[in-house]
């Protein structure tokens, strides 16, 4: 499946837009690094507020994208989510679920593989951001508010397992 | 002919982006993400405004941190990349400072500011200016351009410190003016640390 994407430069403020949001290049060592940092301040909670962060944008700009492609159900939301996600340079997966929850096979990863091309591997999951990530696919594909998806790792590329697996389950 | 910035954006601007077959976007001897700008500052805007006193420094500071290596490394990228040679060089006729402007007009392509130097004493110090830059929209009450201010570090690093990989952190760069602080643009003093 091959889906549109198109980015606009806008000449006047420089910047970047995909769908009315404003988008910006960053590279695996500034991933990396704000994976550490959040682990590292785990006393205020800073994974719960990578993975709200991510959540949130990645949520409104699904958003954007389905409204503006005419995309309505469920399936084809899931199945666009997961195309956004390599367009995107996070990586491949496989998704299934109901509005129940449902799974994540991670096949290739930037934020794991990044973390292990920077740090090596990890004794601990770090893939924060695609866990945002599918609880926004999730919520938004079933048209479900904010922390209707809770979502976390069983396996981790990071780890050196050969896929990650994400979880997914309504709250 | 000295580099001119708006010219290097238009060519370098990379408006075919996405993922290649297994979804990741290698280029600049990095992987490369394109993500909403929201992302990122909602997590250092969350991330400020939920540190209690005695962890504001530690949340600075590794903001700061990460933003300056992913300059350095990113930059050195940038700087050596064949993309970088063919548009960038046939401009430069002023050695590291060309070269520095050149990476600038990257980092505005990038979309992380549109900025340009204005003042440089060269392997001192350099004033650069941002009239658009995506941490503008941070809201924590004072100056939060984290990625503006280190990365003018590291590029300084990259021209005038020890050859990469040794020259990181030789220079560091201080928000003196901010957008999101109410000022008219933003502003950074690259000095020796």
């Amino acid at each position: 499946m091959s889906i549109p994407f198109e980015v606009k430069f806008d000449d006047t403020t420089f910047s970047q837009k995909a769908y009315g949001q404003d988008m910006v290049m960053h590279c695996h060592h500034y991933m990396s690094l704000v994976t550490a940092l959040s682990d590292q301040l785990e006393s205020i909670n800073a994974v719960k507020i990578l993975r709200e962060s991510a959540e949130d944008s990645i949520r409104t700009f699904l958003d954007a994208y389905f409204t503006q492609n005419n995309i309505n159900s469920s399936t084809e939301k899931l199945a666009t989510a997961k195309e956004l996600y390599s367009v995107l340079g996070l990586g491949k997966f496989e998704v299934s679920g109901n509005d129940a929850g449902g799974e994540i096979q991670m096949k290739r990863s930037h934020v794991d593989e990044g973390w292990v091309q920077k740090f090596g591997k990890s004794s601990k999951f770090i893939n924060h951001f695609s866990c945002g990530f599918a609880a926004a696919m999730f919520a938004a594909a079933f048209g479900k508010s904010a922390r209707s998806y809770n979502a976390f790792e069983t396996a981790s590329i990071a780890m050196g397992d050969s896929e990650g697996k994400i979880v997914v389950k309504a709250n | 002919m000295t580099v001119m910035r708006d010219k290097v954006v238009k060519a370098l601007v990379e408006l075919n982006i996405r993922g290649d077959e297994n979804g990741l976007m290698p280029g600049y001897n990095v992987l490369v993400n394109f993500l909403p700008t929201t992302f990122w500052n909602l997590f250092t805007e969350r991330l400020i405004n939920a540190a209690p006193a005695d962890k504001k420094e530690e949340v600075l500071t590794g903001l700061y941190k990460a933003a300056q290596e992913c300059g350095y490394h990113t930059g050195y990228g940038i700087i050596n990349s064949d993309e970088f040679k063919s548009v960038v060089m046939p401009m430069v006729t002023e050695g590291a400072k060309d070269v520095l402007r050149g990476a600038y007009a990257v980092f505005t392509a990038w979309g992380w500011a549109k900025s340009g130097i204005v003042q440089i004493k060269e392997g001192e110090r350099m004033v650069v200016r941002a009239t658009d830059y995506y941490e503008q929209h941070i809201k924590t009450g004072g100056k939060s351009s984290f990625m503006f201010s280190a990365v003018s570090g590291a590029f300084f690093d990259l021209a005038y410190g020890p050859e990469y990989p040794n020259g990181l952190g030789t220079f560091i760069g201080d928000q003196t003016k901010g957008i999101e602080a109410g000022d008219e643009f933003g502003e950074v003093l690259v000095r020796k640390k």
